[in-house]
C-alpha cells in the first residue's frame, strides 16, 4: 500500500515535470496553429545550454535559469522569425500549414545531429551536483527532492505563464492574434512579431523544463526524442492549446509510468500510452480542456 | 412530382436556429431564387439541402425521394449538383482536370470524361482557357469555373450559391445568359443571390427569407412590391402603407 | 443519368496538337503520335535498358547493393506517395507495413517453412487490412493529427514488437530480431548467392509500381484522390466519396509497402523492430518523398536517386569524423526544399526536361520542314 502512495506521488511529481516539458508545445500550438515536431530538440538544446551554463559558472542548477531563459527566448525568436516566418507567407490561407511541421521536422534533424557533431554522443551530467540523491522523508516514503522541486517549478510557471496570456496586455494581443489574426492585424498588432514572441516564449518555457530535468536526467543528443513524442501525446490529451491541460495530461502520464509497472511489464505501460493516445485522437481530439475547433 | 420539395425544415446547431420551418417547392424546369439579409439561412439551407448535413427536423425530398440523411456524393450522382459561395477550384490543377472531376461523375473512363468536360467548356466559352491553371483564373473565370464543374455532373437540379458576387455589371449579365441557357436545356436552377437586377430577370419565382423564416414568396414583380421584403432589406421605416 | 442535348459531346476535336501537347496531356482525337512522344518514349526505353544492363557493367557488390538500396528506397517512395500524395494527407508512420510484410514472411518461413514469395502476399494482405483499419478513424482527422495519429500507431506497433517474444504460436524474438539463415537456394526460397538476382528484383518492382502509379494518376481513382486531397468539399459535391477514394489508396499503398518489406528481409537477411519499424524508416521515405516532389510520378523517384547516394556516400565517407553529418544536410535540404519549392526539386527539373524537349522536337521539325 505504501508503495503505492509512493508510486502516485512519484508520478504526479514526474507528470508535473512532464507537463512542463509539453508546455512549449501547447503554447506554440495555441498562438500558430502549428505543432513543432522539433519540440524535443529545443528540450535539448535547454539542456545542453543548461549543462554548459552551470558547469561553466558553477552556479546552482535552478539559479541557471537567469541565463537559459534569455537564452532560449531569444533562439525560439530567431527560429520563428528566420525559417517558420517564410512558410507562414506562403501559406497565409492554409489555416493549419503541413508544410511547418516538415520543416519543424527538419529543425529536429538538424538540431539533434549538430548536437552529436558538437558534443560527442556521450551521457552528461553535471558535476558537484547539489541536488544528487537528494530525498525527501515523508514517513515511510522517500520523495525525490529535485523531482518535487521540479513540481513546483512547473506549477509555478504554469501559473506565470497563464497570467501573462489572461492579465498582461502583451499576453492579449498574443491571444487576439493567435484566434483571427487579420482581426488582430487591424487592431494594430504585427502579427509576425507577435508569432515571434509566442515561439519564444515556448521555447523559454521548454528551457525551464530542462533546468528542472537536469538534476536527474542524463543530458545527450537525443535526449529529445522521447520528450517529443511524449510531449505530444501529453499536449493531446489535455488539449492542444490549454495551458493547465499539459499539466494535468503530463500527470496522467505519470502516473500510468509509475503505477502501470507494478500490475504489468513496464512495455505494456508504453503501449498503454499509446493506446490511450490513439483513442483521445479519435474520440475526443480536442482533449480534455482543449478549445472545439473543427478538428 | 416537384423536382425538390422541403417541408418544415429546421437547422439548429447547438442554440442557434438559422433555418427555422422553411417549406418550400421547386418545379421541374423552374428557376427559383431565394433571397434575403446576410445571415438570413440561405446558404445553411442550400447546405442541408445538398447533404452537407442533415436538417434537424423536417424533410428534403429530391425527385420525389426523402434525401434527409443521404452525403453531397451521393446526390450528385442522383443528379444534385451545387456551387460554393466561396470558390474552391483544385488551384494546383488545370481548368480541363477541375471539369474532368465532375464529368467522372457519370462515366469511369478517362477519354470520355474528358470529353464531356471538353463540351461542357464549349457551352460555357470557356474552352480556350482549358489549360490554365485554375489558381491564376480572374474572379469571374473562376465562378464560370464552378458552374462548368457542377454542369459536368450532368445535374437535373444545380443549386447556385451567388455565383455573380463580385462581378462587374457586364458580366453579371452574361452570367445571367449562361444560366437561362442551361433552363433552357432542361436543368432546373435554384439561385441564391444579391444582386437584385440578376435575380428579378432570372427568376421564376422567388422565396425571401429573414432570421431563418420564409418571409414572403411569389413572382418578382410580387416580391419587389411585398411590404415585409421592404422592411427586411431596409428597416422598419421603409415599410409602404 | 438523363443527358441534355445542348451538352452531348460536339464532334471531336481533332488533331492532338503536335509540340503542345503536355507531359499529362489529353490525346483525344489524336492523329499519329506526335514527335515529342516519340522522344519521351524512347528515352524512357533508353532508361530502362540501360537499368537493366547495369549489373553487367557495375560488378562491384558493394555498389550493386548500394544502388539495390536506392531502388529499395525508392520503391517505397512511390508506394508511399499514393496515400501521401495522392491522397493529400501526411502518413509518418508507413515503415510499420514494412515491418508487417518482413515479419511475416520470415515467420512463415522460419516456422512453418513457406515460400516467402507466398508470405509476401500473405503480408501485404495483412498490411492492407492494417492500413484500412488505420485509415478509417484517421483520415477524418485534420492534417496533423492525421500525422500524430500514424506516428503514434508506428510507434505503439514497434514497442510491441521490441517486447514480445511470441504472439500466439508466432515466434517474434523480440528486440534481438529474426534471421534468416542462408540456406536453400533458389527461386523458389527467394534466396540468392549473388547480389544480381536481388537486383532484377527490385527493379522489376520499381518498374511495377511506377506503372501503377502512372496508371492511376491518369484514371478516375486519381483525378478523385487529387480532387479530394485539394478541395475536399468541392470535390464531394462533385459526386467523390472522398474518404472510400483515401482508404482504397492506403490500401494499395499499405500492400505494395509490405511487399518491400519482404524483398529486404529476404536480401538483408536479418530483421529487427528498430531497423525495420523505426521512426528514421517512416521518415526518411516521407521526406525523400516531400523533396522529390510528394503528388508527382517522377517526384519519389528522383527523390530517393539523388538523397540516398548523398546520404550513404557522406554516412560512408564523413561518418566516423562527423557522425550525424548526413542526417544536418537531409534536415537543411527539406527546410530549403520546402520553403523555395514546396512541391518539390522535380518541378524545376521538369521544367528543364520540358525545354530540352522543345528544342529537340524543334530542331526535328525543322529538319523535316526544310
Amino acid at each position: 500500500m505504501l508503495y503505492f502512495i509512493e508510486d502516485t506521488i512519484n508520478g504526479i511529481l514526474m507528470g508535473s515535470i512532464y507537463g512542463l516539458t509539453a508546455m512549449g508545445l501547447t503554447i506554440i500550438f495555441g498562438v500558430l496553429k502549428v505543432i513543432n515536431f522539433a519540440h524535443g530538440s529545443l528540450l535539448m538544446v535547454g539542456m545542453y545550454v543548461a549543462y554548459w551554463a552551470i558547469t561553466l559558472s558553477g552556479l546552482h542548477p535552478y539559479l541557471a535559469l537567469v541565463v537559459v531563459i534569455p537564452v532560449m527566448f531569444l533562439f525560439g525568436y530567431l527560429l520563428q522569425d528566420i525559417i517558420i516566418k517564410p512558410i507562414f507567407k506562403a501559406e497565409k490561407e492554409v489555416r493549419e500549414p503541413i508544410t511547418v511541421i516538415i520543416v519543424t521536422t527538419g529543425i529536429w534533424y538538424i538540431l539533434d545531429n549538430l548536437a552529436l557533431l558538437f558534443f560527442g554522443p556521450q551521457y552528461r551530467t553535471i558535476e558537484n551536483n547539489p541536488l544528487r540523491g537528494k530525498m525527501f522523508e515523508l514517513g515511510d516514503m522517500l520523495i525525490s527532492a529535485p523531482k518535487f522541486w521540479g513540481f513546483v517549478i512547473a506549477i509555478v510557471t504554469a501559473g506565470a505563464v497563464y497570467y501573462f496570456f489572461q492579465y498582461t496586455r502583451l499576453g492579449r494581443a498574443i491571444r487576439a492574434t493567435s484566434l483571427d489574426r487579420d482581426a488582430a492585424s487591424l487592431a494594430g498588432i504585427n502579427q509576425y512579431k507577435i508569432y515571434n514572441i509566442a515561439f519564444g516564449i515556448g521555447t523559454a518555457v521548454s528551457g525551464i523544463a530542462a533546468i528542472t530535468l537536469i538534476p536527474f536526467y542524463n543530458t545527450f543528443p537525443t535526449v529529445g526524442v522521447a520528450f517529443d513524442i511524449k510531449g505530444f501525446i501529453i499536449v493531446v490529451l489535455g488539449g492542444l492549446g490549454s495551458i493547465g491541460g499539459a499539466i494535468v495530461g503530463g500527470i496522467i502520464v505519470g502516473l500510468i509510468e509509475s503505477v502501470g509497472p507494478q500490475y504489468m511489464t513496464a512495455t505494456w505501460t508504453e503501449a498503454i500510452v499509446y493506446g490511450l493516445f490513439l483513442l483521445v485522437l479519435f474520440v475526443k481530439p480536442s482533449g480534455l480542456f482543449g478549445e472545439k475547433n473543427d478538428w | 412530382m416537384k423536382i425538390l420539395e422541403v417541408e418544415k425544415m429546421v437547422m439548429r446547431f447547438g442554440g442557434l436556429t438559422a433555418v427555422d420551418t422553411l417549406n418550400l417547392n421547386i418545379d421541374q424546369g423552374e428557376i427559383l431564387g431565394l433571397i434575403g439579409p446576410n445571415g438570413a439561412g440561405k446558404s445553411t439551407a442550400f447546405n442541408c439541402i445538398a447533404g452537407v448535413h442533415p436538417p434537424t427536423e423536417g424533410t428534403i425530398k429530391f425527385n420525389g425521394e426523402n434525401t434527409n440523411q443521404q452525403k453531397p456524393w451521393d446526390l450528385c450522382k442522383k443528379g444534385l449538383a451545387r456551387t460554393f459561395q466561396i470558390v474552391k477550384p483544385f488551384a494546383s490543377k488545370s481548368v480541363l482536370y477541375n471539369v474532368t472531376v465532375g464529368a467522372f461523375a457519370t462515366t469511369d473512363k478517362r477519354a470520355d470524361a474528358e470529353d464531356k468536360a471538353l463540351a461542357v467548356l464549349q457551352t460555357l466559352n470557356f474552352e480556350d482557357k482549358k489549360e490554365l491553371k485554375s489558381g491564376s483564373l480572374t474572379i469571374a473565370d473562376r465562378k464560370r469555373l464552378e458552374i462548368a464543374r457542377a454542369l459536368a455532373t450532368e445535374p437535373k437540379l444545380l443549386l447556385l450559391d451567388e455565383v455573380m458576387a463580385g462581378l462587374r455589371p457586364g458580366e453579371v449579365d452574361e452570367m445571367v445568359g449562361i444560366i437561362q441557357g442551361l433552363r433552357d436545356s432542361g436543368i432546373t436552377i435554384f439561385v441564391i443571390e444579391h444582386i437584385m437586377r440578376a435575380i428579378m430577370a432570372l427568376s421564376d419565382r422567388i422565396v425571401v427569407i429573414q432570421f431563418g423564416k420564409k418571409i414572403a414568396e411569389g413572382t418578382p414583380g410580387e416580391i419587389a412590391s411585398n411590404e415585409n421584403v421592404i422592411k427586411a432589406y431596409l428597416g422598419e421605416e421603409y415599410g409602404t402603407a | 443519368m438523363t443527358g441534355n442535348e445542348s451538352l452531348a459531346p460536339s464532334d471531336n476535336p481533332s488533331g492532338g496538337s503536335a509540340g503542345h501537347s503536355s507531359v499529362s496531356g489529353s490525346n483525344t482525337g489524336h492523329q499519329g503520335v506526335s514527335p515529342r512522344k516519340k522522344i519521351e518514349v524512347f528515352s524512357l526505353l533508353g532508361v530502362v535498358l540501360i537499368a537493366f544492363g547495369l549489373p553487367l557493367i557495375m560488378t562491384s557488390p558493394t555498389y550493386l547493393h548500394i544502388v539495390i538500396l536506392i531502388f529499395f528506397y525508392a520503391y517505397l517512395t512511390t508506394s508511399w506517395n499514393m496515400v501521401g500524395g495522392f491522397a493529400g494527407v501526411l502518413p509518418l508512420g508507413h515503415a510499420v507495413f514494412v515491418g508487417i510484410g518482413a515479419y511475416t514472411s520470415t515467420i512463415l518461413s522460419l516456422q512453418y517453412g513457406i515460400s516467402p514469395w507466398l508470405g509476401m502476399i500473405v503480408g501485404g494482405v495483412i498490411a492492407m487490412g492494417t492500413g484500412v483499419l488505420i485509415g478509417l478513424p484517421t483520415f477524418k482527422m485534420r492534417g496533423a493529427y492525421f500525422a500524430l495519429a500514424t506516428i503514434a500507431f508506428a510507434e505503439g506497433v514497434r514497442v510491441m514488437v521490441e517486447n514480445l517474444n511470441f504472439l500466439g504460436p508466432f515466434n517474434l524474438n523480440g528486440p534481438r530480431g529474426l534471421q534468416i539463415p542462408p540456406v536453400n537456394f533458389g527461386f523458389a526460397n527467394f534466396m540468392f548467392q549473388g547480389k544480381e538476382p536481388y537486383y532484377y528484383i527490385i527493379l522489376i518492382m520499381l518498374i511495377g509500381v511506377i506503372l501503377l502509379t502512372w496508371f492511376i494518376s491518369r484514371s478516375k481513382l486519381g483525378y478523385y484522390l487529387n480532387a479530394g486531397g485539394e478541395e475536399p468539399e468541392a470535390a464531394m459535391a462533385l459526386g467523390v466519396n472522398v474518404a472510400r477514394a483515401k482508404l482504397i489508396a492506403m490500401a494499395m499503398s499499405s500492400f505494395l509497402t509490405a511487399l518491400a518489406g519482404t524483398f529486404y528481409a529476404q536480401f538483408s537477411l536479418f530483421i529487427h523492430p528498430k531497423s525495420i519499424i523505426s521512426l528514421d524508416l517512416s521518415f526518411e521515405i516521407a521526406f525523400i518523398a516531400l523533396i522529390g516532389g510528394r503528388g508527382s510520378i517522377a517526384g519519389p523517384l528522383l527523390g530517393a536517386l539523388l538523397l540516398r547516394p548523398v546520404s550513404d556516400f557522406s554516412r560512408i565517407y564523413f561518418g566516423d569524423v562527423f557522425p550525424g553529418l548526413h542526417l544536418v544536410i537531409f534536415g537543411v535540404v527539406l527546410i530549403l526544399v520546402m520553403i523555395y519549392q514546396p512541391r518539390g526539386i522535380q518541378e524545376p527539373l521538369t521544367r528543364v526536361y520540358n525545354r530540352l524537349i522543345n528544342r529537340l522536337t524543334k530542331e526535328g521539325q525543322a529538319k523535316e520542314a526544310s
